[in-house]
């Protein structure tokens, strides 16, 4: 498969997003939104459980798990840097927030399970991974602060929405086809096991050093 | 002539810092093999990202990965060092006074885990081990920020009179529930015996080694290698989207223990933070090319 570079501006259409596939990559012009509080995930899918508004409209738009400082200074909001995040720890919220919101693209790093997968391919969303350890290259890509919500949090907690320009490299990791590389891989890396096992069974047996007679390997104490 | 808490104080705030902005030269040459060997696309794109990021961040004086994780510090103190005032007060206060001060800021990752109240101060913190040399006249420290995002699927557990294979397995099954959560590729530390909290520190210290040394026992550099071929071999790759390179190296170290076993294995992720330095008995400053 041969990965592809799309250059993509906020907000975007479902067409625009099912054409992305899995390993191509992306970067990002317009606004997008950041957190990576768990108080502000709940507060978010409470607020669509109740049919109530959030305080900024995202449908079209992205909302990923990316840590950002913002730096206020003389009334002036500067972003410093972003950063990726865990995203399987917002596993329990992110199909009501995929569906109820509108959303186009999600993302953070390491993937989310099933339910969303589902939910991203039911509603026209993929999953971007970005850089863990990629702060210094995703952050040439800010530039303004749009606006900061939930503002009695901790910087990385607020729902901030910020506007950059040609943001990234980010990898789709999960389409909205419903192909998530991480399921393909830990499915691949299941199916090579044995044969792994063998091979390391093969290079114990040539190197001849493991003690050959154990009480009761394997089972903990 | 006795080294003094400022010394102490300013060297262990100048390692975290520096832990934060340079990845260590050796893993970077490691990122560059992984590249020049990766046959695929996204990820030679993405271990292509990775050394531009790290050379960002040391050029532009920037912050690596801005999750600074939470300070850790193993300190060994030769017994002919002598001090004139604190240790541990003075490595509190350097990591108060830089998280005051660091350019760029740094966000707050210490929490309390009964509250859940974030801060750049808690209880215990920064993490400090302790140990001794005997006859030295200077102390060694070696700085690991940790950030949890990897650290979180590291993992010990107890075996009965464990054979080489039942070991490999528990490393390789631990791995492969991690799969492509942590930010890959990794160093894997594997620590093997003692007890429970020697297991784990046996295999974070071997985790922190120079890339350019193995096991001084014929025995685990083996596994060592067969591990680091396995794990590879799995295929999550660069970022965990797909690659030849999981793991840059598997790091093993053992004590003796009861034949009830203890076996911890241990992550860092692909910048790898570490970074040492040497006070000498006379108060001298010596970086340690860790």
């Amino acid at each position: 498969m041969v990965s592809r570079l799309h250059e993509l501006t906020l907000p975007l259409t479902e067409a625009q997003v099912r054409v992305l596939n899995v390993g191509d990559m992306v970067t990002l012009t317009g606004e997008i939104t950041v957190s990576i509080g768990i108080p502000t995930h709940k507060r978010m899918a409470a607020a669509v459980q109740a049919s109530e508004a959030l305080p900024i409209d995202l449908r079209g738009g992205a909302f990923f798990h990316l840590s950002t400082y913002v730096r206020e200074q003389g009334g002036v909001a500067e972003p410093l840097y972003l950063n990726p995040s865990t995203s399987t720890r917002y596993n329990e919220w992110m199909p009501g927030l995929i569906e109820g919101l509108g959303l186009r693209l999600v993302g953070g790093k390491g993937g989310l399970d099933a339910a969303s997968v589902r939910a991203l391919k039911a509603n026209g969303c993929v999953y971007l991974s970005f850089l863990g350890g990629g702060s210094p290259l995703l952050s040439r890509g800010l530039r303004e602060v749009v606006s900061s919500h939930y503002n009695e949090y901790i910087s990385q907690f607020r729902l901030l929405t910020l506007r950059v320009e040609g943001m990234g490299p980010a990898t789709v990791a999960i389409d909205a086809n419903g192909n998530s590389v991480y399921d393909q891989l830990m499915a691949r890396a299941q199916d090579r096991m044995p044969a792994i096992l063998e091979q390391l069974a093969q290079a114990r047996q040539a190197a001849g050093t493991s003690p050959q007679h154990s009480h009761d390997p394997g089972k903990p104490a | 002539m006795p080294i003094d808490s400022n010394t102490i104080k300013s060297v262990t705030a100048s390692l975290y810092e520096r832990s934060l902005k340079k990845i260590p030269d050796d893993t970077r040459a490691l990122l560059q093999q992984a590249r020049h060997a990766e046959t695929g696309d996204t990820a030679r794109r993405t271990l292509t990202i990775m050394l531009q990021s790290a050379d960002a961040a040391r050029d532009d004086n920037k912050l690596v990965c801005t999750d600074v994780g939470i300070p850790t510090y193993s300190i060994k103190i030769g017994t002919r060092v002598q001090f004139t005032g604190p240790v541990r007060q003075a490595i509190v206060d350097g990591f108060a006074e830089l998280a005051q001060h660091i350019d760029p800021p740094i966000l707050k990752m210490v929490t309390n885990p009964l509250t859940h109240e974030r801060s750049f101060a808690g209880k215990d913190m920064p993490l400090v081990s302790f140990d001794v040399i005997d006859g030295a006249d200077y102390m060694d420290i070696v700085c690991s920020p940790k950030a949890m995002g990897t650290g979180r699927w590291e993992a010990i557990e107890a075996f009965v009179y464990p054979t080489h294979e039942v070991i490999e397995k528990f490393v390789l099954d631990v791995v492969m529930r991690a799969g492509s959560q942590p930010c890959l590729p990794l160093v894997v530390g594997v620590g093997i015996g003692g007890t429970f909290d020697y297991a784990a520190r046996l295999a974070k210290e071997c985790m922190l080694r120079p890339h350019d040394k193995h096991s001084p026992e014929p025995m685990l550099a083996a596994m060592e290698q067969r591990l680091k071929d396995a794990i590879n071999g799995m295929g999550f790759g660069a970022m965990g989207t797909g690659g030849d390179t999981s793991v840059m190296a598997v790091n093993i170290d053992y004590a003796a223990s009861h034949g009830f076993v203890p076996v911890a294995v241990c992550f860092n992720c692909w910048i790898n933070r570490r970074t040492a330095a040497r006070i000498h008995g006379d108060g001298r400053v010596e970086d340690l090319q860790w």
